[in-house]
């Protein structure tokens, strides 16, 4: 089959090019854009892609095919690095992954209290830093089951920061529980 | 004729398919279903349970239920994240040979490829039973920015499940090839696969039966997984809050905890507000207690919001390197369970302009495009002898997009459009490195061989020589990694050249060639140009895949 033939022909020609330039590999011409690289690699693709040629090649002619495409991939990055850096586009760098813990539920009915020792709540963001201190006073006493201790240092934390609805529904919130009888 | 399944192998669930002349077929689990959960019992009444059944055991015996080994697979155990995930995880891993995680149930030791293996193996039999025939071919898919280590310890799991992996494809180009395949599009399109236990995002050029990647990125670590355990995190707050019982400590409390999360989240997904009681919590005291509980979307998407503006941010930059700007995306394609949170779906039409596609199922579409390759690959795909594949076309079967146009053996009637019979071309795959491969050079600096987003299989071949005279050994540092500092990247291992004929330094050349085959896996080849003799180098990569000794 013609196909199988024309597909070795081309192989054995590009795996003995030797090193030379991306252009000559794709067979285009020097200087040639983006879009012309683009569509000689397409055009080798279609005709030599390793993949097509699994059941019709025999091992080691595979073997030429797979090397040559290879090659041929390495040349069109090549070209497409060159074109890309000559548009000037922004140079990607990715940063390694940030995971901040969103905690934060506001107006939530439930605060979500110290979930991760160590890192800082969600309530945090919901007022002000003195009255955090009253706030992480008040989540030891919850701990510890006092209800009421938690109470008087949450007032504590309002009176630092009026503002903060966050705190006035905890407020409400252990009061409640209170009431309950808890 | 032989049968080729297309499996998606997913972290928190797998889906496996083939490919008929009329369509894809899925293989259906003991009960009909066509998702099978990743997850693998080794019950106390012993045997091995996979996938649904699996699952019950999670409450009763949480130490012995294995799930998410995706995220462990081919990984070194010491590298940060893992040590992380493995917060999330009620089972014991331990560090075994070549820094690899190994699971420990009861006196068991087994490799995450072994795991692995028993859901393939799973899928396999199902398979079988399903077609009447043995299958031995499998195409998978993996995340597009899987690792060297990680695709080798996939294929290792197909090879102990008795499969013949053909290919490794990335799980976007999958999904884009089950999109476009045999409707000869000309476009741009974007696929977001957000699913349980990982994130990616592929940029793809369309042009017939070509399927290019443009660029690729991702976020290993990041999945719905995360979010489940975000939203426990406040449940079991909340349970410390009103039943003054820690639950972080018992095992069997939080993997509750964690199912009533997922279930609040599947909730929101269609309603605005989810309220309730989890029941039926065994407390450590002996008592069983019952957690109320009141979410609303919003309150859901304040927490997770973090997460979602993460995928963004790494599409955005995908984008960048692709060099394209959002509006020339034609078509978005979700993959993948998280996709269903209307916020990931509003993020995604903000930042493209544009609905993202909801013709696709997020589910299925990764295991169709993998049926289809597994197809073309096995060149099933477009003969015309499969007519007796016909008779268990039946049930889970859905007709491929634009694969109706393809005249099956008994119709005569080709729809309008349809290419004649035979001429439908096989697909093909352009996909990508994932990562940049570097060796290291004088100064503790890197020299890049291989880029990422190049198109793969690729190879470049380098010249390299001695320093000293005499000198009969060369060492190559490899790494992967975009830093130009050796030290801030990946070591992937050390490439030995040794009994090399003792010259003047300088006057030995020895050709190096680095080639990524088409499943991403990277391989090393040294040449003696002198004697021409050839020496496979042996790159260990950290992680990988090595016999246990016993």
């Amino acid at each position: 089959m013609s196909a199988r033939s024309d597909v070795l022909l081309w192989a054995n020609r590009i795996v003995n090019k030797g090193s030379v330039a991306p252009h000559h590999l794709l067979e285009i011409r020097e200087g040639a854009g983006l879009d012309e690289a683009q569509a000689a690699f397409h055009k080798v693709a279609k005709m030599a892609h390793p993949d097509l040629h699994r059941a019709s090649l025999n091992p080691e002619e595979l073997e030429v095919v797979t090397s040559a495409y290879a090659k041929v991939a390495g040349a069109y990055q090549e070209l497409r690095m060159m074109r890309m850096q000559t548009t000037k586009l922004p140079r990607t760098n990715l940063k390694p992954p940030t995971y901040a813990p969103v905690n934060k539920m506001p107006d939530a009915g439930m605060p979500s209290g110290d979930v991760k020792p160590g890192v800082p709540a969600g309530p945090a963001s919901a007022m002000s830093s003195k009255a955090i201190v009253y706030y992480r006073k008040a989540e030891q006493a919850l701990r510890r089951g006092d209800l009421r201790g938690a109470v008087l240092q949450i007032k504590m934390a309002i009176a630092a920061d009026p503002m903060s609805g966050f705190l006035r529904s905890a407020l409400s919130e252990v009061e409640s529980e209170i009431a309950k009888g808890g | 004729m032989a049968v080729a399944l297309g499996i998606d192998l997913g972290t928190t669930n797998s889906v496996a398919a083939i490919a008929t002349p009329t369509g894809v077929e899925f293989i259906l689990g003991p009960r009909g279903e066509r998702v099978h959960p990743s997850v693998v019992a080794f019950p106390a009444s012993g045997g091995v349970v996979v996938g649904q059944d699996a699952k019950r055991f999670r409450l009763t015996e949480p130490h012995h239920v294995i799930h998410s080994a995706k995220r462990f697979i081919g990984q070194n155990i010491r590298a940060p994240l893992v040590q992380l995930a493995m917060t999330g995880i009620r089972y014991k891993v331990v560090e075994g040979p070549n820094q690899q995680p190994i699971v420990v149930v009861r006196d068991r030791r087994m490799t995450m490829p072994e795991i692995s293996s028993h859901v393939l193996l799973h899928l396999k039999r199902c398979a079988e039973r399903q077609l009447g025939t043995q299958v031995k071919d499998a195409v998978i898919t993996v995340p597009a920015n899987f690792t060297d280590a990680q695709r080798q310890a996939t294929k290792e799991a197909g090879r102990l499940a008795g499969l013949e992996v053909m290919r490794l494809i990335n799980e976007p180009t999958s999904a884009a090839l089950a999109y476009g395949f045999g409707k000869d599009k000309q476009q741009l399109i974007a696929v977001f696969d957000f699913g349980g236990g990982t994130f990616d995002v592929s940029i793809l050029r369309l042009n017939g039966e070509v399927f290019e990647v443009l660029a690729s990125d991702g976020d290993f670590f990041l999945g719905g997984d995360d979010l489940d355990r975000t939203l426990a995190e406040v449940l079991a707050a909340e349970c410390n809050r009103v039943l003054r019982i820690d639950p972080r400590p018992h095992a069997a409390l939080m993997m509750k905890l964690m199912m009533g999360a997922e279930a609040i989240k599947c909730h929101l997904s269609e309603n605005d507000s989810a309220e309730g009681e989890i029941d039926g919590l065994d407390m450590p005291n002996g008592t069983t207690g019952k957690l109320p509980f009141s979410v609303t979307r919003k309150q859901f998407e304040d927490l997770v919001n973090g997460y979602v503006s993460r995928t963004i941010e790494v599409t955005r930059q995908v984008l960048t390197a692709a060099g394209l700007v959002p509006s020339q995306i034609a078509d978005v394609l979700c993959v993948g369970g998280s996709t269903r949170i209307p916020l990931v779906r509003e993020r995604l039409a903000e930042l493209f302009r544009k609905e993202p596609n909801n013709q696709i199922n997020p589910d299925e579409v990764v295991s169709q495009g993998a049926a289809i390759q597994a197809g073309s690959l096995t060149n099933t795909l477009v003969s015309s002898g499969m007519g007796a594949r016909d008779a268990v076309a039946t049930t889970g079967h859905t007709t491929l997009v634009g694969m109706g146009a393809q005249p099956g053996p008994g119709n005569t009637q080709p729809p309008p459009m349809a290419p004649p019979q035979g001429m439908l071309k096989r697909p093909i795959l352009m996909d990508v490195n994932p990562a940049t491969l570097a060796i290291q050079t004088a100064g503790g600096f890197t020299e890049r061989l291989l880029d990422k987003n190049a198109p793969i299989p690729i190879e470049k071949i380098r010249v390299f020589t001695t320093a000293r005279d005499n000198q009969t050994r060369v060492e190559i540092d490899c790494c992967r990694g975009e830093n130009r500092k050796y030290a801030e990247n990946e070591p992937l291992g050390t490439l030995l050249l040794e009994n090399l004929a003792a010259q003047r330094r300088g006057e030995l050349k020895i050709e190096v060639s680095f080639r990524v085959d088409s499943d991403g896996i990277l391989h090393v080849r040294a040449t003696d140009q002198a004697s021409g003799a050839a020496q496979e180098a042996h790159l260990q990569v950290l992680g990988a895949p090595v016999a246990e000794e016993p």
